[in-house]
């Protein structure tokens, strides 16, 4: 025993005790916390861009199609494929779970997202969706929505101010000067929206009317237009990391606008589900699942004469043609040739799921299905539960999403790649302690997943781009089906590529 | 040394007040009338101060010792008097007389004090001198105390142990005394093991503080809280006041025994007994088995389902003889089976078919509850419907919530359903409502069972006459995605508790 350690304790520690012991407070250890990184897609994608030398292939398959990526685009690919009586194809996937942006994780409590977790009403002339949709018995027969499916209320709340409103858009605290630019900004996109030329998929509408408003930055044309007010820029630096993972300046004021001219102010929606888009992936998997081969990245595609030779593993697949549903920039990686979008930028993501042993500050109102906090840089978090019939609130997952929007897309991803696990669960639960100060004694798990390229951005010039729009059109049997092409990272683009890429396959090797 | 000694007055002058706020709290909460309460305690205690300034004249002797002695006296009946108090008022008659004894003993002993101190310190200062300081830092204490106790005491550790905690300070600072007057005590030793046995004792009964508490609290309901339970669901509480007994569940009034018949009766019987011939009925919520009650007085019923979230609410509701024989012991006859499942979720998965089900499920109070009141709720329970069979909800106040209650009744009509609102008085709840409903026509029943004692065929149609003030109001449906019932049944009690 160290000799000239002193057995009193120091001056500090002493009035801290004794602060703590006379005011009877207890210090409440927090609740031991599980977790760590998960659906790590990183070493394979770096294995990839390695370009590791193929060598020669130990089998040969020989099928007419091969769909490279079994996300929403690949997986809707099938799904066409196989409606219109074409089971020759092969979906492989580079991760062991199939569904890319909409893959979803489980518990004992409830299924949850890992990435999209909503679908907007869609209008009328997105008819693959709501073919889709009626398919499923979301829509059904009669044209309604099986409320079952529609989100639930309460939909959406904000903390602004020290208090939760409900809704997004700020509402509380706005000088008249704040309303009338609001009122402004809602004339504007009412204007588009009546015109039609903004929609979901975004080629029901695309018009070169708009093409000038792909020439400037959303933040560009904010102030171009006079909008200075902060709670209107706040929403509108919001909408675009939670569409685009970019901000209001990353943008195009095509895209921009587009986040808010292309859905009706529907009250009814939008469409989600406790484990998100991953529900979509389910119920796909239950029909096209057995062509899917997980866990199989794609190494290389190489044009033999008429035939394209897509190697995955150990098995050469000799195909007629290729429908390349994974990502656009992985094709340099993979594909011979230069490469179809020479400039494609995309926004780096954190998700984590926190699961819950109970819901805190429930005194200050239940949670909503999605809750913002405006003073926080990350997104907020989704309820998984709130679409349960529960009557009374218990243990549930919550889905924390954070677009890293403020960096670099690349210094994003290597701060992604850099920050240990430890470091992304302080952030997040710092950041949730604003709203909730006892977050850490509810929470017994997080899982954090980290995507380096979780979705295209529509950067200025990004969606008219001539290479784009030819890619569009190309009709190569080694067809490009990711939402990339459209260059907006949504589901209904991705199942559009999709299912015209099936189509259009059918009809290049009829 | 001089800051220590007007330290030492402004925390003996802080105790003291703290006292006798504590008192006049203590009354206040256990007695009521909380004017007459603080106006007597103050009183008493003003008096009891001038009695000993006046007692200190004959004082003599070693003051500092007398000093000493007086501080461990207060510490000791200051820091248990809201103890004494609360079991006093648990268990004796006497509450008064021991408040206003306690009193009088504290404030004569703080009496005591200044007029002790300003002689101690006499020879220290000049006579002006000493009197502005002890009154100034006297007061300054006062101050002290009277803003701790309201923003930090009373929330943070409760009346018993804000009054220990000041029974520790007043005899640290006696101990501390001991060395303050260290000249005029010769032989401190005995004095300060006094100090420190009150310290020990106060602080013994200062971690306990919680359980004297509880002991005290179980004990001054002893005749009117008969249970209180806390579950993972709600928290339930039965109290009894003579013959009345009472259900609140978070402190929702469930019912009241004098008049919870009413309720019952027509709940049950102007469905149940329309129905032909029925065999089996489900009960959704109703843990409490008084709708069993009334269900069971149809011979011809074999078989009851009665699903209810909380399993100790249906536990207590079968063995408590209390309330067993409020229900009948309707939970334990072989016809019934209870299922301790979520309403909503149950109904979704369940298979069976019934002749009549009753919803008797809480208001919806939140979104969580509302999904309750939906169309798709509603439409899910068709499921477990007999073709001819209809259902029974109970569905607010039309008088309360007018909006709220029609809106009920609009949502069961869009879920498919013809729908016959009506309502009966019940004295502790107000006028209330309910909509029946099936998918076929509804012809009021002419015979009840045997022994209703609010329900007759004659005065039946009197509940399906709405008089204007609780006359139908167009309302939209309730949808799980907007919940316009919540809202609006949120905004109506807002109304009336204005």
């Amino acid at each position: 025993m160290a000799r000239d350690q002193p057995l009193t304790p120091t001056r500090r520690e002493f009035c801290v005790a004794s602060a703590a012991a006379l005011v009877g407070l207890s210090i409440k250890g927090d609740r031991p916390l599980a977790g760590g990184f998960v659906n790590d897609d990183m070493p394979i994608g770096h294995a990839l861009r390695a370009r590791a030398a193929v060598g020669a292939a130990a089998t040969t398959v020989r099928i007419p199609i091969v769909v490279v990526g079994g996300g929403m685009a690949g997986l809707s690919a099938a799904w066409r494929l196989q409606k219109r009586g074409f089971d020759r194809f092969v979906v492989l996937e580079l991760s062991p779970q199939a569904g890319g942006n909409s893959r979803s994780g489980q518990n004992e409590t409830t299924g949850y997202p890992w990435g999209a977790h909503y679908v907007p009403i869609p209008d009328e002339r997105a008819t693959y969706v709501r073919e889709l949709f009626a398919e499923l018995g979301v829509l059904k027969a009669d044209g309604t929505w099986d409320e079952r499916h529609l989100c639930m209320a309460q939909q959406e709340r904000l903390f602004i101010h020290g208090r939760w409103q409900e809704g997004i858009e700020p509402a509380v605290g706005l000088t008249a000067d704040d309303r009338d630019q609001f009122r402004r900004f809602g004339d504007v996109t009412a204007a588009l929206r009546a015109s039609r030329r903004f929609t979901v998929p975004l080629d029901n509408g695309l018009s070169s009317e708009d093409a000038s408003l792909d020439r400037l930055s959303f933040a560009a044309w904010l102030a171009e237009q006079r909008f200075d007010s902060k709670p209107l820029l706040w929403y509108a630096d919001y909408a675009c990391r939670d569409d685009y993972g970019a901000l209001a300046s990353g943008v195009s004021a095509w895209a921009g606008l587009h986040y808010f001219s292309s859905r009706d102010n529907d009250e009814k929606g939008p469409l989600t589900w406790p484990e998100g888009n991953g529900w979509i992936v389910k119920r796909l998997l239950e029909r096209v699942g057995r062509f899917v081969r997980p866990g199989q990245p794609v190494r290389a595609i190489r044009r033999d004469r008429s035939e394209f030779r897509v190697r995955a593993g150990e098995t050469d697949y000799v195909c007629d043609a290729v429908i390349f549903a994974a990502p656009t920039f992985l094709a340099p990686y993979i594909i011979e040739g230069p490469p179809p979008l020479s400039r494609c930028e995309y926004s780096p993501w954190m998700t984590a799921n926190l699961t819950l042993e109970t819901i805190p500050d429930l005194d200050r109102g239940e949670p909503a299905w999605d809750n913002v906090i405006m003073s926080s840089p990350a997104l907020g978090y989704v309820d998984a539960m709130h679409q349960s019939l529960r009557s009374v609130a218990g243990k549930t997952v919550w889905t924390f999403y954070w677009a890293l929007a403020e960096m670099e897309p690349s210094a994003g991803r290597s701060f992604l790649a850099a920050k240990d696990w430890a470091y992304w669960k302080e952030a997040i639960l710092t950041d949730l302690e604003r709203v909730h100060p006892r977050i850490r004694a509810c929470v017994s798990r997080l899982d954090v997943m980290r995507i380096g390229h979780a979705m295209v951005r529509p950067t200025v010039g990004a969606v008219f781009s001539a290479q784009r729009q030819a890619l569009k059109r190309s009709q190569d049997r080694l067809i490009f089906a990711h939402s990339d092409v459209s260059g907006l990272s949504l589901f209904e683009e991705a199942q559009f590529r999709g299912v015209t890429a099936a189509d259009r396959v059918l009809r290049l090797i009829a | 040394m001089s800051i220590a000694l007007f330290l030492s007055i402004l925390l003996v002058a802080a105790c003291g007040l703290i006292y006798e706020l504590i008192a006049g709290t203590v009354a206040s909460y256990l007695v009521g009338d909380s004017v007459f309460q603080f106006s007597t305690v103050i009183g008493t205690y003003l008096f009891a101060m001038g009695i000993g300034s006046f007692l200190s004249r004959f004082v003599r002797g070693n003051l500092a010792r007398l000093f000493v002695r007086i501080e461990i006296l207060i510490a000791v009946v200051g820091g248990f008097s809201s103890s004494v108090l609360f079991m006093a008022f648990a268990f004796t008659q006497g509450f008064q007389f021991l408040l206003y004894l306690i009193v009088l003993v504290v404030g004569t002993l703080v009496g005591l004090e200044i007029p002790l101190l300003m002689r101690l310190v006499k020879d220290r200062y000049q006579f002006r001198d000493a009197v502005s300081h002890v009154l100034t830092f006297d007061y300054l204490g006062a101050l002290f105390a009277s803003v701790l106790f309201p923003l930090v005491l009373v929330p943070r550790l409760g009346l018993i142990r804000s009054a220990l905690f000041f029974g520790i300070v007043n005899a640290a600072v006696a101990l501390w005394s001991t060395r303050l007057f260290a000249e005029q005590i010769v032989r401190p030793r005995r004095l300060q093991a006094a100090c420190v046995a009150a310290i020990v004792v106060l602080s013994a009964a200062f971690a306990g503080g919680s359980r004297i508490n509880a002991f005290a609290e179980d004990n001054i309901y002893a005749d009117d809280i008969i249970l209180s339970r806390d579950t993972p669901y709600q928290h339930i509480v039965l109290t009894r006041w003579k013959d009345d007994l009472r259900l609140f569940l978070n402190s929702h009034l469930q019912f009241s025994s004098r008049d919870e018949y009413r309720y019952h009766e027509a709940l049950v019987h102007p469905g149940l007994a329309a129905v032909p011939s029925p065999r089996r009925v489900l009960v959704l919520g109703g843990g409490d088995g008084l709708a069993v009650r009334e269900i069971l007085k149809y011979p011809e019923i074999e078989r009851i389902v009665l699903v209810d979230l909380d399993p100790e609410m249906t536990r207590l509701f079968s063995a408590n003889p209390l309330l067993t024989r409020l229900n009948d012991r309707s939970l334990l006859s072989p016809k019934v089976q209870v299922i301790n499942a979520d309403a909503f979720l149950w109904v979704d998965s369940a298979p069976d078919v019934f002749d009549f089900i009753v919803v008797d499920l809480p208001d919806p109070t939140n979104y969580s509850l509302g999904k309750l009141y939906t169309t798709v709720f509603f439409s899910a329970l068709g499921h477990h419907l007999r073709e001819r069979g209809a259902f029974v909800v109970q569905s607010t106040s039309p008088m309360f919530a007018r909006k709220s209650f029609w809106c009920i009744d609009e949502t069961i009509k869009q879920a498919g359903y013809r729908t016959f609102p009506y309502h009966a008085y019940v004295p502790s709840f107000g006028e209330w409502g309910f909509v029946m409903a099936s998918r076929a026509d509804y012809t009021p029943p002419t015979v009840f069972p045997p022994g209703l004692r609010f329900l007759a065929a004659a005065t039946l149609p009197n509940l399906f006459d709405f008089p204007p003030d609780m006359a139908r109001v167009s309302m939209p449906a309730n949808h799980l995605n907007d919940q316009v019932l919540v809202r609006t049944l949120e905004a109506e009690w807002r109304e009336i508790s204005r």
